[in-house]
């Protein structure tokens, strides 16, 4: 089993919680700006598709769950900026081929 | 970040609305499926009015208001000034507008006056909260007008009715009263529908569709013409100034292509480019609104030999026009996507990063909305010819088949808000989340 220091676990864990309105992960969706671990010190750093997205509150409790279920995780730290805003072209590949975009 | 607690009591207000909503909506169309030959009467006739209080009181005021409760502190990136007037809102709303139709309907004046100061009050309530709401958020843009100006010429709009209503009781006005009943609907329909989709589309359709405004110009040309058009139009019917109504007819003609142009540009942008079935509704609904606006052009129009006579193009085409070709198919797609967002909101939400959790378009049944409002759609072809032609065959053709995707469109959204109980909620089987 990894631990949290492995930041792919991390990532992986991120890819959990999805949005709610397009069903993309919110790692594809372009919201996790960065991730840090450090023997079981989890920081994420993460913005909002808008500064007051409806289902933000929910997505910002969901990822610091998500993170906290993680075998080994002691403090977790999730920073939610809009500096830089989000904007559409940080969409993944893979997010933009569920949306449609790309065949 | 929000705390807990206020995460899950978000929501409770709109659904509320959205659910009295859907409940209306079925009243409506049962009153229409059920008397289809009251689109052959003049739209003066009582019951005539008290259809169109069912459809638009009922169904759409209801839908509208909910949504800007919900879509406001979003937009705005506040909270609602007070859920508490909201929900007093709710009550008066939820207890005076079955009122309303009812003394329409038996046409008793007492009964009217007592209703519609309830409903009034709730409509003071929800434009005062608006107001502050707007005020709160310290925001200014095209989404901030218009729900500052929808709420305000909602709140006139009702005020006109009592005005109107009263003066068939005392007679205090010498104003002829079927004039006064236009501009009060006029009221109503341009400067609460049309100013709230001015503003709200451009937040709606970039939101769902992952698009973006690059450019604000056309929405805030089409807002301020359809604003200017509606204070030369309001004179220009009440006391029968023909140019003057034409040309306010015009600059709000004007203005609702303006913004459609602007929606359309947005499109354009879109990240997601498979529109989903309320989306595509919403659209239709602009357009069918440009529609009707080009409609009621040439009502006022001078010289031409179209006017009230029935059996011919005439209010009553217009009015079916607007209400089944405009604002419903408007408000289904608006409902098409507030409600399984809000049902996700409160069903799902607290799961997220528990478990896998569906997203809010994965509690709907797409094939089920698609042809509920395709059929709503549809049906306006029908109607629109029974009224025209006063053939009652065409009237029930199209009645049916507007209560046909009507249960449809019930049906899917009983599903949706089915979830809210989690006794009845899906099996995870449903979600569309990828898990660890």
């Amino acid at each position: 089993m990894n631990t949290p220091s492995d930041a792919a676990v991390v990532w992986n864990a991120l890819r959990s919680i999805p949005d709610p309105e397009f069903g993309v992960n919110i790692v594809d969706l372009g919201l996790i700006y960065s991730v840090e671990c450090h023997d079981g010190d989890i920081a994420v750093t993460m913005t909002l598709t808008t500064e007051s997205c409806p289902s933000g509150g929910w997505i910002y409790e969901g990822a610091k769950r998500a993170l906290a279920g993680l075998p080994g995780a002691k403090n977790i730290e999730v920073a939610m900026v809009f500096d830089p805003p989000w904007t559409p072209a940080m969409l993944s590949e893979e997010a933009n081929r569920q949306l449609g975009r790309i065949a | 970040m929000m705390s807990g607690s206020w995460l899950a009591a978000q929501g409770r207000l709109p659904l509320a609305f959205m659910s009295l909503g859907l409940a209306w909506l079925v009243i409506a169309t049962g009153l229409l499926a059920v008397e289809p030959r009251l689109l052959a009467l003049p739209h003066t006739h009582p019951r005539v009015i008290a259809l169109t209080h069912a459809w638009v009181l009922g169904v759409f005021v209801t839908v509208a208001c909910g949504a800007v409760y919900q879509l406001a502190p979003v937009a705005l990136g506040t909270t609602l000034a007070s859920e508490r007037h909201g929900w007093w809102h709710f009550g008066l709303h939820a207890a005076g507008v079955p009122g309303m139709v009812f003394s329409f309907w038996r046409w008793d004046l007492v009964l009217l006056a007592h209703c519609g100061f309830a409903v009034g009050v709730g409509v003071l309530l929800f434009s005062v909260n608006t107001w502050r709401t707007v005020r709160q958020s310290g925001r200014d843009g095209t989404v901030a007008r218009s729900l500052t100006l929808a709420a305000g010429w909602l709140l006139a709009t009702v005020v006109a009715g009592l005005v109107l209503a009263a003066n068939r009781y005392w007679n205090f006005l010498p104003i002829d009263p079927v004039a006064l009943l236009r501009a009060h609907a006029h009221l109503g329909l341009v400067g609460f529908f049309v100013t709230l989709l001015q503003g709200v589309g451009f937040q709606l359709v970039p939101m769902f569709t992952l698009g973006e405004v690059r450019d604000w110009r056309l929405p805030n040309i089409g807002l301020w013409l359809s604003q200017a058009g509606l204070v030369g139009l309001m004179p220009g019917l009440a006391w029968h100034l023909g140019p003057l109504a034409l040309l306010g007819a015009l600059a709000i003609t004007t203005g609702m292509i303006c913004s459609a142009a602007g929606v359309r540009r947005a499109l354009a942008t879109r990240r997601k480019r498979a529109l989903d079935p309320g989306t595509r509704s919403f659209l239709r609904g602009g357009l069918g609104a440009c529609a009707s606006g080009l409609a009621g052009l040439a009502l006022v129009a001078p010289g031409l030999p179209w006017g009230s006579a029935p059996g011919g193009f005439n209010a009553m085409v217009y009015a079916v026009l607007v209400v089944a070709g405009g604002l419903l198919p408007c408000v289904a797609g608006m409902m098409c996507k507030i409600v399984p967002f809000l049902t996700w909101m409160r069903a799902y939400g607290p799961r997220v990063g528990r478990g896998p959790t569906p997203s809010a378009s994965a509690l709907t049944h797409p094939g089920i909305e698609r042809w509920g409002l395709g059929l709503q759609f549809a049906a306006v072809a029908p109607l629109l010819f029974g009224v025209w032609r006063l053939n009652e065959s065409w009237l029930l053709a199209g009645a049916w088949m507007l209560a046909a995707g009507t249960l449809l469109f019930v049906a899917d959204m009983l599903a949706v808000l089915k979830h809210l109980w989690p006794a009845f909620g899906p099996t995870p089987a449903r979600a569309t989340a990828s898990v660890l």
